[in-house]
């Protein structure tokens, strides 16, 4: 027989793998036919074997689908889990319909003969006169400065950007205190702009379910100050955040008014401008409007964009500054000016939490007349800190409603301002008392209605707010008679009676619903448990799975001989169809069934329908599993590795109970990572070969290395202080890069390839499309995000004059965009059509037989695989800043070396391989500058890619730069099962799908166990600070992970699979 | 077509050939290195009377040494330390010198029936002047143990020590661990590659220096533990529960390594 042509093998290995296919086809044909002489049985035997093929590939697709299919019931069930806690947990306030009414005060209905404080006035009664007390001004400009943290305003006299930059109303506050007075503002958290107008207007408290429609507002449909001065007939003109306009439609003056764009954090000064521009020619028409706002976001944008301690800071804070000095000097006597804040900024200019940074803004009202008084000479000096003397947000409602003469509206908590009802001399204390006693009326009024509403009876003991407001109104009575009457004791019981309701109400909407609560942890609780039954098909089933080649062969001629296409099936195979015919089996008739119900009653309750469903759905699944005998009991882990996984993941978990434990989460990371490091590579010791011994060891304590390493990149939370050092940006109170930092991303440039590279050329799977792609490629991309963000130093820092921002941000937009399409579109597509990183070698060898050699066979699987989760990282270093993707491109690194440890030490199989995957994912969370804390969420990275808010593309940008670690963990998921996998390997699918079960168990454990503490904790000091958010951070990410796992690691399992099987046969 | 080379799947014969070699000698170094930690015989304490009574009464000075100390060391963790240095080493030295018996005096028994003629070799290379000499090894131990102390540190700050400040704490901490847990054993096996070996992956037969390595290791892990608690106390502080792991870690599992769990294994 002769050789086959030795020059084709020899030709460069092609790019696409028709070629290799075909050539490898073809290689071996030649090898079958100098085995074989008779052609006609070859070619009854090819057909055959392509029969087979296409049998064999039609079975896989079909197991893919079911297996999808069962991911996605996993998610419905985390979803209505999350979603009914959800609804029972975050707060909910009944939202009463009522409107207050002009001729109609609160005072009127509180006894049968009313006795009024003041004197009747000049249109008692009407908005001209004033509704329900003497009206002071005619109409009001508010200049709402967005996140006016209250210590801009004050002189405090050290060098920080931030300070001193804002002197005129302090000033004008101390040189006329008649004329304008300033005080600490504290908002009631959460310090969102939405939530904050709802709580400036309706002067109610807001609740926390509010924090999700942050990024498109909802209408406003309560009694509030905009509706009653609409509703008398007012006109209301808004310049500037857009976010008004979707609070109040149709409001405004639409031929005045100028709503801006509200979310691009890296333009500064458009609506400043837009504001500054449009408000001076405004001043000079007051009889076309009565109430105008402007609304100015540049402190709030600097802040979110560079911290607060920046140059561009001071730069906002003065020219702020100029424009309220100039605002106030065009002031009729007629007009009243507020300056305020609607929420402050924490040290890195960022808000959302309720930390004292965040909460303590200020008010500053100013009028060109004699209007406001002191009833202490000292209070003249406005407070050097927002600690003394502050005025709750919600005070803002009463005092401007009556000082317009408009109703205070009828959902109101808060009490009017003492410095603007007191008089010049600051002895008004009749008026004072009377404005007071008005807005504790109208509080006892909704107090009335409310409780009505809800049907619970109002306390009468001693102290109760009944009892106060009978003490209150007992002595107007007594006052009233006198002849000197003292009615600064009648002010104080009025006031201690608001203060009294108004924690009354704070702990009364801290009211959760326990049954929605218990049934959402129940159904968690029950998804967690059929997810580890089904993970726990154990260790012992791979070994069923026998990869003897000569077993596969026979298996093959036995069905080529037979025929027999869809007969043979390995042991629960149709597992996941079973299950998720019993899924739907279970939920059907139920969620039907609920929502039939929900529709026939009327009630609308169609949510209990879904949440049956799922619990009937996993019990079908947990009767589905048992029939084939998976058992709980299997879950006991018997190997150290089983219980080190165990360990890490239910302490972690359990420690969530603890407010330090979620707090210092970043470092117990760490710890476990070391831990995980050290037990490998003492254990490596066991392994016989000296080589794989020497080569654990090395790996291990690089994982160590590089975890110690990433976790010098951090942003510390508040509560860490003062044992934390933030480094993820510049300074604790910036949140720029500093210059040093811009060095990391062409760092990366220059290894990361290197190193994934180092981790191919081993198996000799620096083959195909490896070296194009993740030389040039991948390099190309990570190349483009370093000089983005040297361009945005650039910006950030003016360093280069004479470069028009525009310009620059419009070419790092650019950038931006290709180095994404690259990795996420691009990279897509090449991964999708890749050829197995192998490459083909025929060869004759000295005994004249054709020989072929297919290099980076042994590792077909993993090393294209490999391309998946690098374009993926690739996304996520550009969207998480010069740190972040420094820490992440250590964490690709830690990902190779586990896939390494995990093999030398024969652990593909045991849970631990995912589980550590998932902390890493956890770990590099905090790497990349995040925390379990709202603040933390880095909003502006959603103006990496984009000029302008867009959906669906900027909430995806931001969920890709929060969850960049989870989700790179995810996608990795795969990579751990198929690592040194070659193509012969049966049963590849079910393993992926069990590792992405044990990692999304670890997610979802996580995310009950928060879920638990959270609602155990409910009372708890640190709810909102500490528990809430840690439980929202990890329902989310479970939610992530469980699409990611569906969307990218199954999908490209699938494809990587059809790829590598059309070259080298099906072994599936 | 028989596919063998994992790397790069070949189907030359002469390829298979070597690939089957291979896999036989796969086969039959784990067994090789089986044998090699399982010939490690545990440590057996000597047994004079001086002996016998110092290996109770030690732990119990050691343990009140601690406890007496323990104010000291909360207020003052790295003068405490300090001082505490040459009291616990003068104590384990004793230990070592009384009750351990010195590396190379312990010949290992050969796990299986030995071969004619092997025993002759045997007896050969121990007569080959390398008899036991406790001086020697004490001093040696006691390099070795200084040697190791910064290993232990940069350990520490691996687990999430303070990497930059504290570094005094840390490295007294790293010591005392050493002196503690690492000294005795390396007494006992001196620098025996394979003893090593076994001890490290943690297949040595339990003894009292194993043991209380053993036990120090865990203890310490168990240390951090309360560390992030927000109890505001001041034996929280670094690394005053890292230490109480190390002592009371190291004195349980001494204790234990050396009655009930004597001579078993770990894992398998």
């Amino acid at each position: 027989m002769p050789p086959p042509n030795p020059t084709k093998g020899k030709a460069p290995p092609p790019l696409d793998y028709k070629p290799i296919s075909s050539q490898y086809a073809a290689a071996k044909q030649a090898k079958a036919a100098s085995e074989a002489d008779h052609d006609r049985h070859v070619t009854l035997r090819e057909r055959q074997r392509e029969a087979l093929e296409a049998a064999r590939k039609k079975s896989y697709e079909t197991r893919w689908l079911w297996t999808v299919g069962f991911w996605i019931w996993m998610l419905c069930i985390h979803l209505v889990g999350i979603a009914y806690f959800t609804s029972g947990f975050l707060l909910t306030r009944l939202i009463l319909d009522e409107k207050s009414i002009c001729d109609a005060p609160p005072t009127l209905n509180i006894s049968s003969s009313p006795i009024h404080i003041l004197p009747p006035w000049k249109g008692k009664g009407t908005v001209d006169g004033g509704c329900w007390h003497p009206k002071t001004f005619e109409r009001a400009v508010i200049v709402l400065i967005d996140a006016l943290r209250y210590d801009f305003t004050v002189p405090v006299g050290d060098d920080a950007a931030f300070h001193d930059a804002f002197p005129f109303m302090y000033d004008a506050a101390i040189r006329s205190p008649n004329n304008a007075f300033l005080r600490p503002f504290i908002a009631d958290p959460p310090t969102a702009t939405l939530q904050r107008l709802k709580g400036l207007t309706t002067g109610t408290l807001p609740t926390f379910v509010d924090v999700g429609s942050s990024f498109s507002g909802t209408a406003i449909e309560e009694d509030n100050l905009l509706m009653q001065l609409r509703d008398a007939g007012k006109r209301i003109v808004h310049l500037g955040d857009d976010t008004w306009d979707a609070l109040f439609p149709g409001y405004f003056e639409g031929n005045l008014s100028r709503p801006y764009d509200s979310f691009n954090v890296w333009d500064l000064h458009t609506v400043d401008n837009g504001v500054v521009e449009h408000i001076f020619p405004l001043m000079g028409r007051t009889s076309e409007w009565d109430l105008l706002i402007g609304h100015c976001l540049g402190v709030d944008h600097a802040g979110h964009r560079y911290g607060p301690d920046h140059p561009e800071m001071t730069k906002k804070l003065r020219q702020m500054d100029t424009f309220v000095r100039d605002l106030a000097e065009t002031i009729d006597d007629d007009t009243l000016l507020i300056v305020m804040g609607d929420h402050g900024m924490d040290s890195k200019g960022d808000h959302g939490g309720e930390s004292d940074e965040e909460i303590e803004s200020a008010v500053w009202m100013y009028s060109s007349r004699s209007v406001f008084g002191r009833t202490k000479p000292e209070f003249v000096t406005p407070p050097s800190t927002a600690k003394t003397r502050p005025v709750n947000q919600i005070d803002l409602v009463p005092t401007l409603a009556l000082l317009l003469g408009i109703p205070i509206p009828y959902n109101n908590l808060g009490r009017p301002i003492e410095e603007a009802f007191s008089g010049p001399a600051g002895n008004s204390w009749g008026n004072l008392a009377a404005a007071e006693r008005t807005a504790a009326a109208g509080l006892k009024r909704y107090q009335a209605s409310y409780f009505a509403a809800r049907n619970i009876e109002q306390a009468t003991t001693p102290g109760s707010p009944t009892d106060l407001w009978n003490q209150a109104e007992d002595l107007v009575l007594d006052t009233k008679g006198k002849n000197k009457p003292d009615w600064a004791a009648v002010y104080s019981a009025f006031a201690a009676y608001q203060q009294e309701t108004l924690q009354r109400c704070k702990s009364l909407w801290a009211r959760f619903d326990l049954k929605n609560m218990i049934l959402g942890i129940v159904i968690m609780a029950l998804g967690v448990v059929a997810l580890l039954v089904y993970v726990s098909r154990g260790e012992d089933d791979d070994d069923d799975i026998i990869d003897d080649p000569e077993l596969d062969a026979a298996e093959k001629s036995l069905q080529m001989q037979g025929f027999k296409a869809e007969g043979e099936a390995s042991p629960g195979e149709d597992l996941e169809k079973r299950m998720v015919s019993a899924a739907l089996f279970g939920a059907l008739p139920v969620l039907g069934g609920g929502l039939l119900q929900a529709y026939l009653s009327g009630v609308g309750d169609y949510h209990r329908g879904v949440g049956f469903a799922a619990l009937t759905s996993i019990a079908t699944v947990m009767v589905t599993l048992f029939e084939s005998r998976e058992t709980l009991f299997r879950l006991v882990p018997r190997t150290l590795w089983g219980w080190m996984a165990v360990v890490f993941t239910l302490s972690q978990s359990i420690g969530f109970a603890s407010n330090s434990y979620t707090i210092w989460e970043d470092s117990i990371l760490v710890f476990f990572i070391t831990t995980f490091g050290f037990v490998t590579a003492l254990f490596a010791l066991r392994l016989p070969s000296l080589a794989d011994r020497y080569l654990s060891i090395y790996h291990s304590v690089l994982f160590v290395l590089l975890g110690r390493l990433a976790s010098f990149s951090k942003l510390c939370r508040e509560e860490q202080m003062p044992y934390c050092t933030s480094t993820y940006y510049a300074s604790a109170t910036s949140s720029t890069s500093a210059p040093w930092q811009l060095a990391i991303p062409f760092l990366v440039v220059l290894i990361l390839p290197s190193i994934v590279k180092a981790y191919l050329v081993p198996t000799r799977s620096y083959e195909g499309m490896a070296p194009t792609w993740i030389s040039y490629a991948f390099r190309a991309g990570l190349f483009m995000s370093a000089v983005y963000w040297a361009l945005d130093a650039v910006g950030n820092g003016n360093w280069i004059d004479g470069i028009p921002d525009k310009l620059l941000k419009n070419f790092s937009v650019y950038t931006a965009q290709t180095v994404l399409s690259l990795a996420l579109v691009a990279g897509t597509t090449a991964f999708v059509w890749a050829p197995p990183c192998v490459s083909i070698i025929t060869s004759a060898t000295r005994a004249g037989h054709a020989q072929v050699t297919v290099l980076g066979y042994g590792n077909a699987h993993g090393a294209r695989y490999l391309l998946l989760p690098l374009n993926i990282l690739g996304a996520c270093i550009l969207l998480s800043k010069p740190m972040g993707g420094g820490a992440l491109a250590l964490m690709a690194w830690q990902i190779l070396s586990l896939a390494e440890i995990l093999d030398l030490n024969a652990l593909t199989a045991s849970p631990i391989g995912p589980v550590m995957l998932a902390v890493l994912g956890a770990f590099h969370f905090f790497t990349t500058g995040h925390q379990a804390v709202l603040s933390s969420i880095q909003w502006d990275s959603a103006f990496i890619p984009l000029f302008t808010l867009r959906y669906p593309w900027s909430p995806l940008a931001v969920a890709l730069n929060t969850f960049a670690g989870q989700i790179v963990a995810t996608t990795a998921v795969p990579l751990l099962v198929l690592w040194k996998v070659g193509p012969k390997k049966k049963g590849l699918l079910e393993r992926v799908s069990r590792a992405l079960g044990v990692l999304v168990a670890y997610y979802a454990v996580e995310a009950l166990a928060t879920m638990a503490w959270a609602g155990w904790l409910r009372r708890h000091l640190m709810l909102y600070r500490v528990f809430s958010p840690k439980f929202m951070t990890a329902a989310v990410a479970l939610l992530v992970v469980d699409i990611v796992g569906i969307v990218v690691s199954l999908a490209g399992v699938r494809c990587n699979t059809m790829a590598i099987s059309e070259v080298f046969g099906w072994a599936e | 077509m028989p596919l063998i080379d994992p790397v790069t799947m070949s189907s030359s014969i002469a390829k298979g050939a070597v690939a089957q070699a291979q896999a036989q000698a796969q086969v039959q170094s784990p067994s090789k290195g089986k044998e090699a930690s399982w010939t490690l015989l545990p440590v057996q304490i000597k047994q004079t009377p001086a002996a016998q009574a110092a290996r109770h009464s030690l732990p119990a000075l050691l343990a009140a040494l601690f406890v007496f100390r323990f104010d000291a060391l909360v207020t003052d963790p790295v003068s405490t330390m300090i001082t505490a240095i040459p009291a616990v080493a003068a104590l384990q030295l004793g230990y070592a010198l009384v009750c351990l018996p010195v590396v190379g005096s312990q010949t290992a028994k050969p796990g299986r029936k030995p071969r004619p003629g092997e025993k002759n070799l045997k007896k050969i290379v121990n007569s080959d002047g390398t008899s036991p000499n406790a001086p020697i090894a004490t001093l040696l131990s006691l390099l070795l143990t200084l040697f190791s102390t910064p290993l232990l540190h940069a350990a520490m700050v691996l687990f999430g020590a303070p990497a930059l400040s504290h570094t005094a704490h840390t490295l007294l901490c790293a010591a005392h661990l050493a002196v503690l847990a690492l000294f005795p054993l390396f007494y006992a096996h001196g620098v025996d590659g394979a003893a090593w070996v076994a001890l490290a992956s943690f297949r040595a037969p339990l003894d009292e220096p194993f043991g209380g390595l053993a036990g120090a290791l865990v203890g310490a892990w168990l240390g951090a533990v309360p560390i992030p608690l927000d109890w505001d106390r001041e034996w929280q502080r670094w690394p005053v529960t890292i230490l109480c792991g190390i002592y009371g870690g190291y004195l349980l599992g001494r204790v234990l390594g050396g009655t009930v769990g004597f001579g078993r294994r770990l894992a398998a």
